[in-house]
């Protein structure tokens, strides 16, 4: 067990993709086709990074390709609970402002 | 004017002709002169035709001698030679002339005082007649050029003395030009061969080797050649000889003698004995051959890198300096000189070198002098070696080197430094060899986690780089191995990859090695972060944290190493 875990909740018309452990590249794979997934559901997505201790390059691409379809089609992506391990390689990539971060899920849901 | 013997006095001017005939030899004898320094080769004929010239029966030429004060015969034309008499300034007629600076006529030798009857008495010549006049130059006179009996039977007149006046002109000239082309001559070939002697000196020292090397040294002759020496060389049991000398005395053959005792002393030093029976034998050596007084000091010694520990002994050399950097330990002689007494014995000292420094240094260094009166001491070269404490070994030397020539080197000056380099040591953090597969990296970045906290690197650092560790990693597996996707089959034969994190001082080393084909390093290069797409992070990831990094093909057409490397920040005062 390595504690990476990739969970998508449905809560009305919010899709949550909840991911913890450590993104890389073994599992990066699965997490994009969850979020892609999530955004074929409904209107509104998230992911929750709360519980990442960990995520490379191949994840960040996941989140963003998440946030282009999204925004392609006028649907809502946000992140959520942001770890300051993940806000430190969004900072890096300088994605830190492109993504609408949400500190918890209420804020994001009523985003 | 009474005709110029032995003209052909021409019916209408005689006087003319006859001083025309004088210049057109003039001009002649000077061009003969002109064509050579070599005074042997244009003299000889210069001399027989002056003596024809002026109807004589005999000529000769006396040079002074400046170191004796006496005036040689060098050359003669005539039936008497008399090459080789020697007379004193003033005495005689010749000496007369060069010590008046002024010509001397005798026109009765049988009835004049000045005459010297004693070359006469001698060969059985008569002399009558006599002419001889200086051969002058600014400098005074250099010799005396001297005629003697009229072919004729009669004396020499005053027109005679004028002409072999202005005859002793260009002579004079030429001696003097030839003299002083020798003299040039001469010092130019002692110069060339004392560089000649330096440069074979200076290839006898130890060329300064590259790297993290433990000895340096350095040599500043007070003249062209030097009496000093040092050397080091490898033991074949991995140790390290080194020794340094001073030959008493100065001057060539003291220089001679370095070149023997240090041949002697490498040679001797070669099959590792201890200092002190390398001392021994060489004393025993040097005591059988040396001469005239000379001795030798010198500091023989072995160093051993690996428990950083040194054996030294000293015959008679300044004391060396061994510097903690807080205190300075002196470690005085523990012989007398080499080559004096035959059956010397010698001590010798273990030192626990650690970070500490060793000096060996030639009096020369402690006797430059600061002004007119004082010398630098030993405490003034201490005072300079903690003003430059904090540099490292080499440019320490340098700067201790620049401070001596800075004052007025009396006597050769050596210098020898034993000490470990700073932060010498290249420490492995990290060596793994995994599979290029994506799964294996979470152990990887774990492994590299761990050896990063050990080193004490800041949080956001370590993170940093192992990110880009793992970037660097994932890349070679998607790109050098070809699965773009990351997804890598559990069958799959894949390669793999070899993580080795260094540290040499405050430089962190990152090495990835792989087997995968060779990739076009000038393919690889960081993308544009302002744009917001998905894919080339990685590099861009490598090239915005590492300070240094580079791709480079391994020889054969397989294999890639990435070398990455950062430095750490250095620690503020209140960390």
């Amino acid at each position: 067990m390595n504690g990476n875990e990739c969970v998508s909740e449905t809560l009305g018309d919010y899709v949550l993709v909840r991911l913890k452990g450590e993104v890389d590249l073994s599992w990066s794979q699965q997490v994009r086709r969850a979020i892609l997934d999530a955004l074929g559901d409904t209107g509104k997505v998230g992911v929750e990074l709360s519980e990442v201790s960990y995520i490379d390059s191949s994840g960040i691409a996941a989140l963003v390709e998440g946030f282009q379809n999204a925004r392609s089609r006028n649907q809502k992506f946000g992140l959520v609970g942001v770890s300051a391990a993940v806000m430190a390689v969004l900072q890096l990539a300088r994605l830190d402002r492109v993504f609408p971060i949400f500190a918890d899920l209420d804020a994001a849901r009523s985003a | 004017m009474n005709a110029l013997r032995p003209s052909a006095p021409s019916a209408r001017d005689p006087a003319r002709a006859g001083g025309r005939r004088a210049l057109s030899f003039l001009a002649d004898l000077s061009q003969s002169l002109a064509v050579s320094l070599d005074l042997k080769t244009t003299l000889k004929p210069a001399l027989a035709r002056i003596m024809d010239f002026m109807q004589a029966e005999g000529a000769s030429l006396f040079l002074l001698d400046p170191a004796t004060n006496l005036l040689e015969c060098k050359i003669c034309a005539g039936p008497v030679d008399i090459v080789g008499l020697k007379l004193e300034v003033g005495q005689g007629v010749v000496g007369r002339s060069v010590a008046e600076n002024a010509p001397q006529r005798v026109d009765d030798a049988r009835r004049d005082a000045r005459v010297n009857a004693r070359v006469d008495a001698e060969t059985g010549f008569v002399t009558r007649a006599i002419l001889c006049v200086p051969l002058a130059t600014a400098q005074g006179p250099i010799g005396a050029l001297e005629i003697i009996n009229r072919r004729d039977g009669g004396a020499f007149d005053e027109d005679d003395a004028e002409v072999l006046r202005l005859i002793a002109a260009p002579m004079a000239l030429a001696i003097n030009n030839a003299r002083l082309a020798l003299e040039v001559a001469e010092q130019q070939r002692i110069r060339r061969e004392m560089l000649l002697a330096r440069t074979i000196q200076k290839s006898l020292l130890p060329k300064r080797r590259r790297g993290r090397f433990p000895l340096i040294g350095v040599n500043l002759p007070a003249h062209e050649i030097s009496g000093d020496f040092y050397d080091y060389f490898d033991l074949p049991d991995g140790r390290l000889a080194f020794f340094i000398g001073d030959i008493s005395g100065k001057g060539l053959d003291a220089a001679f003698l370095m070149v023997r005792v240090a041949s002697l002393l490498r040679w001797s030093g070669g099959d590792a004995p201890a200092p002190a029976a390398w001392l021994t034998e060489v004393n025993a050596e040097l005591c059988r051959t040396l001469q005239n007084g000379r001795f030798v000091c010198a500091v023989v010694g072995i160093y051993d890198r690996n428990k950083r520990a040194a054996i030294v002994a000293n015959a008679g050399f300044p004391p060396a300096l061994l510097d903690d950097g807080k205190d300075f330990v002196e470690l005085p002689a523990d012989g007398p000189p080499l080559g004096i007494v035959k059956e010397a014995q010698y001590g010798e000292r273990a030192i626990d070198l650690g970070a500490s420094a060793l000096y060996l240094f030639s009096d020369g260094a402690t006797d430059v002098r600061e002004d007119a009166r004082s010398r630098l001491g030993a405490d003034g070269l201490r005072g300079l070696i903690r003003r430059y404490a904090a540099l490292a070994p080499e440019p320490r030397l340098r700067a201790l080197l620049g401070e001596l020539k800075r004052r007025r080197l009396v006597d050769d000056t050596t210098l020898l430094l034993l000490q470990e380099p700073r932060g010498s040591e290249v420490r492995e953090l990290l060596a793994l060899r995994f599979p290029a597969r994506p799964i294996e990296m979470r152990a990887v970045r774990a492994a590299l986690r761990a050896a990063l906290d050990a080193e004490e690197v800041s949080p956001e650092l370590r993170d940093r780089l192992v990110l880009v560790v793992d970037e660097a990693c994932t890349n070679i597996i998607r790109h050098a191995y070809c699965h773009e996707s990351g997804e890598v089959a559990p069958d799959c034969e894949c390669g793999s990859i070899a993580l080795r994190a260094t540290r040499e001082h405050d430089m962190l080393s990152f090495e990835l090695r792989d087997e995968a084909p060779a990739v076009d390093p000038a393919r690889i290069k960081p993308r544009d972060l302002s744009e917001c797409r998905p894919g080339g992070l990685g590099v861009a990831f490598i090239d915005a944290t590492m300070d240094v990094w580079r791709v480079e093909a391994l020889a054969g057409g397989r294999g890639n190493r990435l070398i990455m490397q950062k430095r750490l920040a250095p620690k503020s005062e209140n960390e």
